[in-house]
């Protein structure tokens, strides 16, 4: 009679898979990954509010927790163990570089790059910018509906980013993802913009509006809202913002089986680094890939099944049929 | 390791008949899509034109698992001389249409194994897997330009197997 199982190895895996999901930072509530309901998901369409940031490389967990004998007796020997510090960290290299993979990969704030008001003063972040034009009626996640006027201002191919008008608000700033924390109130009414996640790309303008090439994280425009070109990304060296993320790292192994790693809150720890990855190792070629570092410090939750404390879930799928 | 080089080959040609189904061969009065095994035809004096062959180099195997692990390396063969609408000046084209092509064979870089020897083929239970390619660069000789592509093909062996 045929075997219907079979003795699986050691998963064989080629590369990484991470997502990502934004911690409500004002309820500290983060995103949780159920092995259970969506343990078989589609790798190339996540759940959500999960964001795939593809493949990444050099993935690295450095267990910290530290545990310690309690020692009885003469001479002392161990009587039990406890655990003295809860603590691990997590580093890879994104393999891309998009707002978000920007974001990760920097220890504070990251910001857009306004597109500049005409004759306006230079600055760091990125001068004064253009006056923001507010999104009509109709207006949804992908699409903007705009005045004629309004809708000149912007072309295919531009970035667009769109929240409300800074107003002296203190506190976490930005939806639906906190990109800053404001200690004191400022002075930019397009702060909330220059730190929104909220961003997209135009595929088609006209005179009547714009066609996003992919829908905004944040949905259809809210209330209050306002839209913004954007020319580029931008981060600091310094500041006393920390990105805080849910993540979840799947290795997808030869035969089907999974392996997935949840962090529900992961905040970085690292400023930003690259490092060069030769295209042509064997051959020294002078072409150079830049990747993006990541380096994140995974902070506790409590698990509400039995109340402890944890950083991590590592959770595994066996391949069909293989023996466990 | 036979199941998994025919697997491999399978799907391979399978996949090529999506990808392009314009691209195939006339064997011992068959019209049969483009790609063959060269262990599995007549020797060839020379390779034939426009059409990926197959040919199985080392072997490997790890049998520190609990179940044991067999690699083989299989070389992808192809070349072309352009078309004799075009008087051949097209081969650089037609070369890169089956780089294109042999990439986008190899993905995904797995497939069910299954038992050819049985008719109709019998699915196991593991699956086979490979590698990225790495391509050698082209190689000219008179008209026609050839290259090769090498990948590692892995599989478990299962019992019986």
């Amino acid at each position: 009679m045929a075997a219907n199982w079979f003795s699986a190895p050691a998963p064989v895996t080629r590369r990484v898979r991470g997502y990502f999901a934004p911690v409500n930072r004002g309820t500290q509530m983060p995103v949780l990954f159920d092995p259970s309901e969506q343990g078989r998901f589609d790798l190339e369409v996540p759940p959500a509010p999960w964001i795939s940031l593809g493949w990444i490389q050099g993935f690295t967990r450095k267990p910290g927790s530290k545990s310690a004998p309690v020692l009885t007796g003469v001479p002392a020997a161990p009587l039990s163990q406890v655990r003295e510090t809860l603590q691990a960290q997590v580093s890879m290299q994104f393999l891309s570089w998009t707002k978000l993979t920007m974001a990760l990969a920097t220890g504070s704030q990251h910001m857009n790059v306004l597109a500049a008001a005409t004759g306006a003063v230079a600055a760091a972040d990125g001068a004064q910018a253009t006056t923001a034009v507010i999104p009509q009626a109709g207006s949804t996640a992908s699409s903007f509906v705009l005045a004629p006027a309004d809708a000149v201002k912007f072309a295919a191919g531009s970035i667009v980013a769109l929240d409300v008008d800074y107003t002296g608000q203190t506190g976490f700033v930005g939806a639906p993802i906190s990109g800053a924390y404001v200690r004191q109130a400022l002075t930019d009414v397009d702060y909330i913009r220059r730190v929104t996640f909220n961003v997209g790309l135009v595929c088609q303008a006209n005179s009547s509006g714009l066609i996003l090439a992919e829908p905004l994280p944040g949905g259809a425009p809210a209330t209050g809202t306002k839209l913004q070109a954007v020319t580029g990304f931008m981060d600091r060296e310094g500041g006393s913002f920390f990105q805080e993320w849910s993540a979840l790292f799947v290795m997808e192994g030869s035969q089907g089986e999974r392996i997935f790693f949840h962090y529900p809150r992961l905040q970085t720890m690292a400023s930003s680094e690259e490092a060069m990855i030769p295209l042509d190792g064997k051959r020294q070629g002078s072409q150079a890939r830049v990747l993006l570092m990541g380096q994140f410090m995974a902070m506790p939750v409590t698990d509400p099944l039995d109340g402890e404390h944890v950083v991590c879930y590592r959770s595994f799928l066996p391949a069909l049929n293989a023996l466990v | 390791m036979q199941n998994a080089k025919d697997s491999f080959y399978m799907a391979l040609r399978t996949r090529l008949t999506t990808i392009n189904p314009e691209r195939t061969i006339l064997v011992r009065g068959t019209l049969r899509p483009g790609i063959l095994v060269e262990e599995a035809e007549a020797p060839f004096s020379q390779l034939p034109n426009d059409v990926f062959v197959l040919r199985w180099l080392g072997l490997g195997v790890d049998m520190d698992l609990s179940a044991t692990m067999a690699a083989a390396e299989c070389e992808i063969l192809y070349q072309t001389c352009g078309t004799q609408s075009f008087g051949g000046l097209d081969r650089g084209r037609a070369l890169s249409k089956m780089d294109e092509e042999l990439v986008a064979m190899l993905t995904p870089f797995y497939t069910p194994k299954l038992n050819y020897a049985a008719t109709p083929p019998a699915a196991m239970l593991t699956q086979v897997f490979w590698d990225e390619p790495g391509m050698s660069p082209v190689a000219t000789q008179r008209d026609r330009l050839s290259r090769s592509a090498k990948t590692m093909v892995y599989s478990y062996q299962e019992q019986g197997e």
